[in-house]
């Protein structure tokens, strides 16, 4: 089924008659006056559609950010759900302005599918459900075991390597939607689901019984998650970069979407100044006006408010902070300073 | 002859006529295929310039790389240290296995069905009658998922699998039975007996029976085969399925993806099969079966000695093109994780982007696995109509 996704966006990339994309980007989004985002189907936390349809996650924020920062407005955003295999094809297509779903930065992905990631919105590590009656505590135990697995992702590999050097033998069962693996896994087709940490919580949420579930303690990989863009168009790069950087500088100077505007005011740090474009203005370097990362706290609220309503301990995935939280209190987001 | 000289004035100008039309059917169909061809190599190009300007890679190189993912289940030896070339075979020896099976099965069922629904017993007829409508209006996507849901849902875990000792276990694992150790001993001595038998049966048809020589050929050979892979599991001993934990090991192993395909594949397709042999039979003259019937022949007797083998003969045709179909429509195994050639072909656009490759790769694929279907069907299409009537 994918393939008939897939085969026209590859027509498009046959059909383009010149790489017409390059610096453009940003002239296109403020014409059409909305942001096209590639988000994730069905990723609780991340990417998640309710029954009317309206789009919550950390990486739906993400896309509210870039769409406050550049057209004014958080709501200018059209949501495109897309599954793992469509993604990198939609974005080079031009098909997306911007693809913010929950994707591993690898280097073979940025070095050969002609997109480029603009940073980390989170640090994630795959590692392994199994239901609670197997009484597996150890992912080592696990020789022989049939393992749901997404196609089309790092998992895929990672699973392979993983087993490859504990030497243990394992029966891939491969589906192209995550709304498949869960319903096969839930069903009981599979003794193990592997996937990235917080898709593993997310899907547990979506248990019969969560309970009847455990998620193995051991982290098998590296994903740093992030957002990414087409190559060959800096500017747009940039934009989107910075956008990710002003979430987290907000949270760090202790800007909230409540605060905001009290800080602004009042606040004579010369940082919050900046930051907010009282003193300078820092958008004109980037093609945007003074007020853009005032607009991303004030509509859509710095990094951690939007960790905590969408993944953090008091949703239902109840992921803790961990490594991402801020460096000052010992995780690892770190934003470069905005100036 | 003075009226000679007549006659070549007219020639000649019928013959630059021709000439001259000749001339310009060439040209522009010349025209015609130059700008094709420009076309192709334009597209080509820009295709090129464009994935160049954009830094994705591409080309056919990737083939010789290490794949790096595993494949539930194989028929010929891979693993992730094994090239994507490798892993494409594999894929595509599951599109070939599920495609063979699913062919046999239904063309089985098709022929039952469609027989079964001149049948005069109104039961027998009607349960037919519904077996085509439902299988054949239904969506295939959707029957699969439905078949799927039920093999796992209702099938017990591993560790309550219903069982016939050291025969066969039956689990959301799929089905698991017993086979001779030395499987490759087997799989020779069975083709070897098949080719035995279904060659002394169609000579004992041919010079004995007055039946189908083939349709007796086949059967006796696949009660050659059978007779021969027991034969071997007895004298060399068996390798049983045994539960271990949750694990299953020994024995062969059909996966629920593999059965739910076939089955999806085989019904649907079995309802336009029951649907062709039908109207075969029905294509058969009437006063052929009222003479049959006249002669005393039985009604099992009048079908199959009769009307059958003509109605086979209308059949062939259309029949091949359903057999394409069954082979295309295998690529929907990836709804419900078969590792086909399209499954494999998502893995890897995803794992090195090479999307345009991968497809082209694909479509290469079914195209001469159709094409060979298409030769088959009719080197027999050919051998029947050349039997006398």
């Amino acid at each position: 089924m994918q393939i008939k996704l897939v085969v026209p966006a590859a027509l498009a990339i046959a059909a383009a008659v010149s790489p017409a994309y390059a610096g453009k980007t940003l002239d296109a989004v403020k014409a059409r006056g909305q942001l096209v985002c590639g988000v994730n189907t069905s990723g609780p936390g991340f990417s998640n559609a309710d029954s009317q349809g309206k789009w919550t996650g950390l990486d739906v924020d993400f896309c509210r950010a870039v769409a406050a920062a550049v057209l004014s407005d958080a709501s200018k955003v059209k949501f495109v759900p897309l599954n793992s295999q469509q993604r990198f094809t939609s974005l080079q297509a031009g098909e997306i302005d911007v693809l913010s779903r929950n994707s591993t930065w690898t280097l073979t992905r940025d070095a050969s599918l002609g997109v480029e990631f603009t940073g980390i919105n989170y640090f994630d590590g795959q590692g392994f459900m199994v239901p609670k009656k197997l009484n597996i505590a150890s992912a080592k135990k696990m020789n022989g075991a049939t393992v749901c697995v997404q196609a089309g992702t790092t998992s895929e590999k990672n699973v392979a390597d993983y087993f490859g050097a504990s030497n243990m033998k394992y029966k891939p069962v491969v589906f192209d939607t995550a709304e498949a693996i869960t319903s096969a896994f839930f069903a009981g087709r599979c003794q193990v689901y592997t996937t990235d940490m917080s898709d593993l919580a997310g899907a547990r949420t979506k248990a019969p019984k969560a309970d009847d579930y455990v998620i193995l303690p051991e982290v098998i990989s590296k994903e740093p998650l992030g957002p990414s863009v087409r190559r060959g168009d800096d500017e747009w790069f940039q934009i989107v970069r910075w956008t990710l950087f002003a979430m987290i500088e907000a949270e760090e100077d202790g800007l909230t979407q409540a605060n905001v505007d009290q800080q602004k005011a009042s606040n004579k740090d010369p940082n919050v100044q900046r930051f907010l474009g009282v003193s300078e203005d820092t958008g004109k370097l980037l093609g945007l006006d003074k007020e853009w990362a005032y607009r991303i706290v004030k509509q859509v609220g710095n990094y951690g408010e939007s960790f905590e309503r969408n993944l953090g301990p008091k949703t239902p995935i109840g992921l803790p902070r961990g490594v991402n939280n801020l460096w000052t209190k010992g995780g690892l987001m770190y934003a470069p300073p905005i100036r | 002859m003075t009226v000679r000289p007549a006659a070549p004035r007219g020639d000649a100008a019928w013959r630059a006529a021709r000439r001259a039309r000749r001339a310009r059917e060439w040209l522009v169909q010349g025209a015609l295929a130059v700008a094709l061809v420009a076309l192709v190599a334009l597209v080509a190009r820009n295709v090129g310039a464009n994935l160049e300007a954009r830094g994705i890679r591409s080309g056919f190189g990737f083939l010789a790389d290490p794949a790096g993912f595993n494949i539930g289940e194989l028929l010929i030896d891979y693993s992730a240290r094994d090239s994507y070339l490798r892993a494409f075979a594999a894929g595509m020896a599951n599109t070939l296995r599920v495609s063979l099976a699913g062919i046999v099965l239904a063309t089985l069922l098709g022929v039952l069905v469609g027989l079964l629904r001149l049948a005069h017993h109104p039961l027998v007829r009607g349960v037919c009658g519904a077996w085509v409508e439902v299988f054949r209006n239904v969506p295939l996507v959707i029957q699969l998922l439905a078949i799927y849901l039920l093999v796992t849902e209702l099938l017990p875990d591993s560790s309550a699998a219903l069982a016939i000792p050291g025969v066969a276990l039956l689990s959301k694992e799929g089905l698991q039975v017993a086979v001779p150790e030395d499987g490759r001993l087997a799989l020779v001595a069975a083709a070897a007996a098949f080719a035995a038998g279904a060659a002394f049966a169609y000579f004992a048809a041919r010079r004995w029976l007055d039946i189908g020589a083939g349709l007796v050929a086949t059967v006796a050979g696949a009660l050659a085969a059978a007779a021969a892979w027991i034969a071997v599991g007895l004298a060399g001993g068996w390798s049983q399925p045994t539960l271990d934990g949750f694990l299953i090991s020994g024995g062969a192993s059909l996966t629920p993806e593999f059965l739910a395909l076939w089955l999806g594949l085989s019904l649907f397709t079995s309802a336009s099969i029951a649907e062709l042999v039908r109207a075969g039979a029905l294509a058969v003259p009437i006063g052929q079966w009222h003479a049959a019937q006249a002669l005393g022949m039985s009604g099992g007797q009048v079908i199959g000695g009769v009307v059958f083998p003509q109605a086979l003969r209308l059949a062939i045709p259309p029949l091949a093109s359903q057999y394409m179909n069954l082979v295309k429509n295998s690529s929907l195994a990836v709804v419900i994780g078969y590792p086909d050639l399209v499954s494999i072909g998502n893995t890897s656009i995803n794992q090195n982007g090479q999307a345009l490759e991968v497809i082209v790769i694909i479509m290469a694929v079914y195209l001469s696995l159709n094409l060979v279907v298409a030769v088959v069907m009719g080197a027999v299409n050919a051998r029947v109509t050349r039997a006398p009537r």
